[in-house]
């Protein structure tokens, strides 16, 4: 393993902030595609939520490979140490849920019993049993996920601008500039 | 009845041939003579016939059709309350307008094809209605039987002259509600009524 770089690598700023953009236009358009009346010229609206969501697993299986073969540098110092360990929580968890997310996305769709299709033309393989209980619970988990996910994300955010604009020690620009 | 549907029904209908009423159809009998004036065996050409559906999707339409696995007919048109009717469809051979209305029509949720292959309509009373016939019976799908009434109109087939009772074409129209049957699956997107429009060509066996 490489020793920590003392800044972020482009590719490691490029996965953050494409993830970061995905993650909120799929949450967006998720939440529009499960209130909208459903019908054929919208119908499209689905495959794609599962088309980026797919695509933002596979982004964060990336992500990870790439976190172990070249670790981030270490954070900044200066806030008290439970905001240090808050940060690394919420870090830890946001990887899970990076994860967990569009699992319990595909898993929801692979209840229903329809094709899980994506790029609008490779079938994924069902990954639930298509049982109506299934469906309804993992829809629950899906939608639970999501949130928890909004709500990091939330968090992660804060604690950035809170670096950014009363620390002012350089954390966000590190992740723009490198 | 919406547009669409109209339409297609009219286009159906421009392609049967002539229109019969039933009385004149009773009649080919009485001229048929005594020994045909009963109750007649035909089969259905179900290559040229077709039983269609539609329900509202959102603002659009799926429709879609299904095949006729077998068909039962005992006609009188000197009697119509001697009509028997007794038809099967092929519900996993069924085709929809998209791709995911066709799986889901036939999964669990719906139809479930895999655990009831079949639909069957059997016809319980046959009366006059006007021109055509008004045919009541019993639809059984998936496992639960409830009664349904079909219009019925009598076509003369193209190239057959007046009379001829050897070849017929009848439309059928009619709906159901498959919330009546539990077939209920994606109910916030599709509607529970389900329009029928079938065209069933039919040959004389007897
Ligand atoms: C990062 C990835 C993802 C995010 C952030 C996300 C987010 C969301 C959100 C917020 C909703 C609305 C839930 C609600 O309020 O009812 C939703 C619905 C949905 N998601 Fe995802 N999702 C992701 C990945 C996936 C994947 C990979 C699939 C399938 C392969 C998927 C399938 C669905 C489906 C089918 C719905 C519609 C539920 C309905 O019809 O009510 N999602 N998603």
């Amino acid at each position: 393993m490489a020793a920590p770089l003392p800044t972020f690598g482009l590719l490691t700023r490029v996965l953050h902030w494409l993830m970061a953009a995905g993650i909120l236009s799929t949450f967006a358009l998720g939440a529009y595609v499960a209130r909208m009346e459903v019908g054929l010229s919208n119908l499209w609206l689905f495959g794609l939520h599962k088309t980026i969501g797919i695509s933002l697993l596979a982004l964060a299986g990336v992500r990870l490979l790439w976190h172990r073969l070249r670790p981030p540098p270490g954070p900044l110092p200066g806030p008290p140490k439970w905001q240090m360990a808050l940060a690394r929580a919420t870090h830890r968890a946001l990887y899970v849920l990076m994860f967990a997310v569009p699992l319990s996305g595909w898993a929801y769709a692979s209840a229903t019993g329809l094709d899980v299709l994506i790029f609008n033309r490779f079938v994924l393989p069902p990954i639930a049993p298509v049982s109506e209980t299934w469906e309804a619970r993992l829809l629950l988990l899906h939608q639970t996920l999501t949130r928890t996910l909004l709500a990091l994300v939330a968090l992660h955010v804060a604690g950035a601008l809170k670096r950014g604009l009363i620390s002012r020690d350089g954390t966000i620009a590190r992740m723009i500039r490198g | 009845m919406n547009r669409t549907l109209s339409r297609r029904i009219f286009l159906s209908l421009a392609a049967l041939g002539a229109g019969a009423r039933l009385a004149d159809l009773a009649a080919g009998y009485t001229f048929a003579g005594p020994a045909h004036a009963a109750p007649a065996r035909y089969t259905l050409d179900a290559a040229r016939s077709l039983v269609r559906f539609e329900t509202s999707f959102g603002p659009d339409l799926i429709t879609g059709d299904m095949p006729v696995k077998a068909a039962d007919l005992t006609l009188d048109f000197a009697n119509v309350a001697n009509c028997r009717v007794l038809v099967r469809l092929d519900v996993a051979h069924a085709k929809a307008s998209f791709p995911f209305a066709a799986q889901a029509m036939k999964g669990p949720k719906v139809l479930d094809s895999a655990g009831y292959p079949e639909i069957l309509f059997k016809s319980t009373s046959v009366r006059r209605n006007g021109d055509g016939a008004r045919v009541s019976g019993d639809m059984t799908i998936k496992g639960v039987t409830r009664p349904v009434t079909l219009d019925a109109a009598f076509y003369r087939q193209k190239g057959t002259v007046a009379g001829d009772l050897d070849h017929l074409s009848i439309h059928l129209t009619g709906l159901v509600n498959r919330s009546d049957y539990g077939a209920i699956g994606w109910s916030d997107m599709v509607a529970d009524e389900v329009r029928l429009d079938i065209v069933a060509r039919i040959d004389r066996t007897q």
